[in-house]
């Protein structure tokens, strides 16, 4: 087979950091090559630099025998190259088929656009490799596994034959993957040739012919897959062995701390409204909460955390309602709560380490007198917490942007354990960080359910939620689909109920 | 009283005192739709108004002074164009200054070029000609509803659906509304967004101008300082009222032009002047507080779970 893509000695580099160093790549034609490492190993900056989107700062990009020092994307897509972005790529307020045929839209007589014509072209690809999606819905209104059909088709139809995928199974239901992968296989038949990145290595061990390996920057290394397993990944992709299956100890539950009572709730979707939602939390238990994004996840926990108005229903924590107070009441009630998206509710970027970490409790007596604030108190809990936390760099009067993901996130747990609270909300704790800071989130989360305290789990990862919860109740459009206790779960029934399903 | 002040004659009297914040209107629009808030409008129609006065003055041709407005317009959105989309100032500061800018240089030019101060009028000053229709003089009402329109007047409203048509209809429409609503879509589309941004700031200064033109040679027939006094935000509002769609922003100015009307009537009936000139600007802040308030109760009852309850159980 043919080297259709080759990149070679690729550098890029932003303010203060090399994303990439010395990047190597090559495709064959008509395969599946996963990129994989963690986060921040520049696998997305290595294809965003073959779609044009980056221009590199060093290296070559052959394609298609043609040798280029850099690419605009407006030449990717004439070479035949499409990228489904990890963020889709779609104007929510248009239709599906006005999001497909942007840039490449038939015209009729008058600069208008034929829409016949291009209706006609796209179901050739929704038949030929099984993409079913509904053109006259807006964006807005499908569901995400449906969003990434559009892509993928947004591609096809721009004539690409090389299609890059930056993780697009991180937010399927495992039904909704194994389709993916039937998609991918026939697309392989056709001889299109496919780049998949992802971290899941089961998946790609599953559909991949060969498979590059980037830490840091770099190049680890281009290996068959049938020359290797998923043990010897993971260590090429850590640089070590790695454990991430916390030992979960059988939980001692205590008494009730929050019941959520029939609740509705307003939802930024129609999917994700809450329609009418019950369950309860123990003292000592982790409920895990799984399902695809958008089923209403953040609107649950945004109605418990007093972020989002509650419409009907109640939610009793320690038997007083708290129903619609406001953020701060229910946090000094003992509800701490780590947010879905660390950059938007969980820090204030441009504050210092020590800032944020008091964020919560600058009001407190012990951190401020009358007006002033009491930067030695400060200062010695902030250091307490950076040291047992082990956030790095260790110097609390560094601005939260210069940390990368995973410290970042350590931040925020920091703060909302300090709080001492009886509940905690983790939404998302691990989403977007290096492994080794998702070994340590999970194990202090784990070490805290042990003091007796009560966590509510909320994510997308479906291994997290197997490996620290005692009982996962299933979200899908704003319903509770099903709870099952942990010994009784496995990833296929979750994901039964994760698409609406239901298990006899 | 009220039979003078609302009979047929203020259907032509709000046409005519819409036309400009109409024109005004559909250059915000134009920038709107590709996510650019553009307030200089103002100051764009400030100095194409002082240029049409000029040129119309000296040259004695109303198309030559129409030209030379738009031409000061492309100048002006060409300053706010490199400002903002290459020098990533912020537009609303840029055009800020152009209309800060705009009100001195146009007083500076008035005593230097016209030797006038305070306002220029001259029965050299070629207007912006009227369409008259002979047929129509018989029946005095249909000569005062559909006569002696000044050209603007007409060609404003096929502007308006000819924005339409081209925002909603055609491949450039398609992609300059995507631009606005998600660049990164349109970048990985293989878009231009700067050239897209670009191009729309350039139509909406040849927009500003002509809207300055009409304001000074075809509403009126001379220059007075600072003579926009707020039609451009007044133009700013009625986008805003229309969401960026230009048939709505058409019925956002008319209601503006409306109550200018119904202010110039009331003070012939001796209602302080302050309070009559007062009357656009109130309108302004209650139609954009009403348009704000419903879009606000709209929005709450999508988002509301309660709403489809009643299907489901």
């Amino acid at each position: 087979m043919d080297r259709i893509v080759e990149m070679k000695n690729i550098i890029k580099e932003f303010p203060g950091v090399k994303a990439v160093d010395g990047g190597q790549f090559d495709l064959k034609e008509g395969e599946i090559h996963a990129l994989i490492g963690e986060n921040g190993a520049g696998k997305s900056t290595m294809m965003k630099i073959l779609y044009g989107l980056y221009t590199p700062d060093g290296g070559t990009i052959t394609v298609k025998g043609q040798e280029y020092g850099g690419l605009t994307t407006k030449q990717a897509i004439d070479l035949g190259i499409g990228m489904v972005h990890q963020e889709f790529m779609l104007v929510e307020e248009m239709t599906v088929l006005e999001n497909i045929i942007l840039g490449f839209e038939p015209k009729k007589s008058g600069n208008r656009i034929d829409f016949k014509k291009a209706v006609e072209k796209i179901e050739y690809y929704i038949e030929n490799y099984g993409l079913d999606i509904q053109l006259n819905k807006k964006v807005r209104d499908i569901s995400v596994g449906e969003a990434q059909r559009v892509e993928i088709i947004k591609t096809l139809y721009r004539g690409a034959d090389i299609l890059i995928l930056d993780e697009p199974t991180a937010v399927l239901t495992p039904q909704e993957t194994e389709k993916l992968f039937e998609i991918f296989n026939n697309l392989r038949e056709d001889n299109r040739s496919i780049i998949f990145i992802s971290h899941k290595l089961n998946e790609i061990m599953e559909i991949c012919d060969r498979i590059t390996v980037m830490r840091h920057g770099k190049h680890v290394g281009t290996v068959n897959k049938e020359d290797t397993t998923i043990p010897e990944i993971a260590k090429m992709m850590v640089g070590r062995e790695v454990f991430l299956n916390i030992r979960r100890k059988k939980p001692e539950v205590g008494e009730v701390l929050l019941s959520v009572k029939d609740v509705y709730v307003p939802g930024e979707r129609e999917l994700s409204k809450i329609k009418g939602i019950s369950f309860e939390l123990h003292r000592g238990e982790v409920l895990g909460i799984a399902g695809v994004d958008g089923n209403g996840q953040s609107e649950i926990v945004e109605a418990i955390t007093g972020l989002r108005e509650v419409e009907k229903g109640d939610i009793i924590f320690k038997g007083k309602s708290i129903k619609n107070l406001s953020p701060a009441q229910i946090r000094k009630l003992g509800i701490s709560h780590i947010p879905e998206d660390r950059n938007r509710r969980g820090l204030n970027r441009p504050f210092t380490i020590r800032e944020n970490l008091i964020a919560d409790k600058f009001e407190d007596k012990e951190f401020s007198d009358w007006i002033v604030l009491n930067e030695k108190k400060i200062r010695e809990f902030a250091e307490d917490l950076v040291e047992k936390f082990d956030i790095r760099p260790a110097n609390i009067d560094l601005s939260a942007q210069n940390l990368s993901g995973g410290n970042a996130q350590k931040i925020v747990v920091a703060r909302e354990i300090a709080n001492e609270g009886d509940l905690l909300i983790a939404s998302q704790p691990t989403r977007g960080v290096d492994i080794g800071s998702i070994e340590s989130i999970r194990r202090v989360l784990n070490d805290l359910k042990k003091k007796g305290v009560g966590i509510l789990l909320i994510s997308a990862d479906l291994e997290e939620i197997l490996s620290l919860s005692d009982r996962i109740a299933v979200m899908y459009e704003g319903r509770i689909t099903g709870v099952l206790d942990n010994e009784q779960a496995t990833e296929e029934n979750l994901g039964l109920l994760m698409t609406g399903g239901r298990i006899e | 009283m009220l039979d003078n002040i609302f009979d047929y004659t203020l259907i032509p009297s709000t046409i005519k005192t819409s036309t400009p914040i109409l024109l005004a209107a559909l250059s915000a629009v134009i920038t709107q739709q590709a996510d650019i808030l553009n307030v200089g409008v103002e100051g764009i129609m400030l100095f194409g108004a002082f240029t049409a006065v000029c040129v119309s003055f000296f040259t004695g041709s109303w198309l030559l002074a129409v030209l030379a407005a738009i031409v000061v317009g492309l100048l002006v959105s060409t300053i706010i164009g490199f400002a903002h989309l290459k020098y990533k100032a912020d537009v609303f500061a840029v055009g800020t200054v152009i209309n800060m800018l705009a009100v001195a240089l146009t007083r500076f030019l008035l005593n230097t070029i016209l030797n006038a101060s305070g306002s220029f009028y001259s029965a050299e000053i070629v207007p912006i000609p009227t369409i008259k229709l002979n047929f129509l003089q018989n029946s005095q009402v249909l000569n005062t509803l559909f006569n002696n329109y000044s050209l603007f007047e007409v060609l404003g409203i096929v502007i308006v659906f000819i924005l339409w048509y081209a925002l909603y209809k055609t491949v450039w429409g398609l992609r300059i509304r995507s631009v606005g609503l998600n660049p990164d879509a349109a970048e990985t589309a293989g878009l231009n967004v700067f050239k897209a941004k670009f191009q729309v700031i350039l139509i909406s200064g040849i927009l500003g101008g002509i809207a300055g033109a009409h304001l000074s040679l075809g509403y009126s027939r001379l220059f007075v300082e600072n003579m926009t006094s707020g039609r451009g935000f007044m133009g700013v509002a009625a986008m805003f009222f229309g969401g960026a769609n230009p048939i709505f922003a058409w019925i956002g100015s008319l209601i503006f032009g409306l109550a200018d009307s119904i202010g110039n009537r009331l003070q012939a009936y001796g209602f302080p002047s302050q309070f009559v000139l007062m009357i656009p600007y109130i309108a302004t802040i209650a139609v954009l507080t009403i348009s704000l308030a419903s879009r606000i109760r709209k929005e709450k009852k999508q988002k509301s779970a309660l709403n489809h309850v009643p299907n489901n159980k």
